[in-house]
């Protein structure tokens, strides 16, 4: 049953901000799960960097999807074999414009006990932003811009 | 061959694909420093078929290649 959905391909991308409506309803969608016992979840905020004295006010997010999608599935699997009590993992990324203050980022774990969520949560966090081509345009007060970068 | 552009690497280069013919990664390399010199400012990877290629691959035209600039997900 886990396999089936291990290998399922999901969209993790949607068009602007992710709202705090869609993230609620994320959770209420998990009522019916009585086996979970722990939800973890992460949220990305667009930060209000200062830039050479100008300020973030937003960023455009573009990403090479295909290859996003399959570094997303070869994640998934990593994270369902390393925690195999995970009972459900969701991720969800912004594309396009999203202002400062405003999520672009949502991971949702969850398991029968909170260790595994905790710890799956961070993994799949930190894989995203290291493994997806996923690129960020920092608009500035200015109206100029600046690419951003992990670190 | 067609190869996609993301990020800063598709803004220098003014469109989001090109094309341009190489034997190797390297070489693709090579031919697009030549061609964008801006883009020897930057650091960015080739990717062939949806994964880095860090070593010099030979090229047949086949393969899906695109050019990353570093990722900023999150």
């Amino acid at each position: 049953m886990s396999t089936a959905k291990v290998h399922r391909k999901r969209e993790i991308f949607a068009e602007g901000a992710i709202t705090p409506e869609f993230i609620a309803s994320s959770i209420a969608g998990h009522a019916t799960r009585t086996d979970i016992g722990a939800h973890a979840i992460f949220l990305g905020q667009v930060r209000a960097d200062t830039i050479g004295g100008r300020t973030v006010r937003a960023l455009e997010y573009t990403a090479y999807r295909e290859m996003a999608e399959e570094a997303m599935v070869a994640i998934r699997e990593e994270a369902f074999t390393r925690w195999p009590q995970l009972t459900c993992l969701h991720v969800h990324h912004s594309l396009g414009r999203v202002n400062a203050g405003a999520i672009c980022f949502f991971v949702f774990a969850s398991a029968a006990h909170r260790q595994q969520a905790r710890e799956a949560v961070a993994f799949v966090t930190d894989e995203v932003k290291a493994r997806l081509p996923i690129f960020g345009k920092e608009v500035l007060s200015d109206a100029t811009h600046a690419w951003k970068k992990n670190t | 061959m067609r190869v996609m552009l993301f990020g800063v690497v598709a803004e220098i280069v003014g469109d989001s694909a090109l094309v341009i013919d190489s034997a190797s990664t390297f070489a693709l390399r090579g031919a697009l420093n030549e061609r964008f010199p801006d883009l020897q400012e930057l650091t960015w990877s080739i990717a062939v078929d949806r994964r880095i290629e860090h070593g010099d691959r030979v090229l047949t035209g086949s393969e899906e290649i695109a050019v990353l600039p570093p990722f900023a997900g999150g």
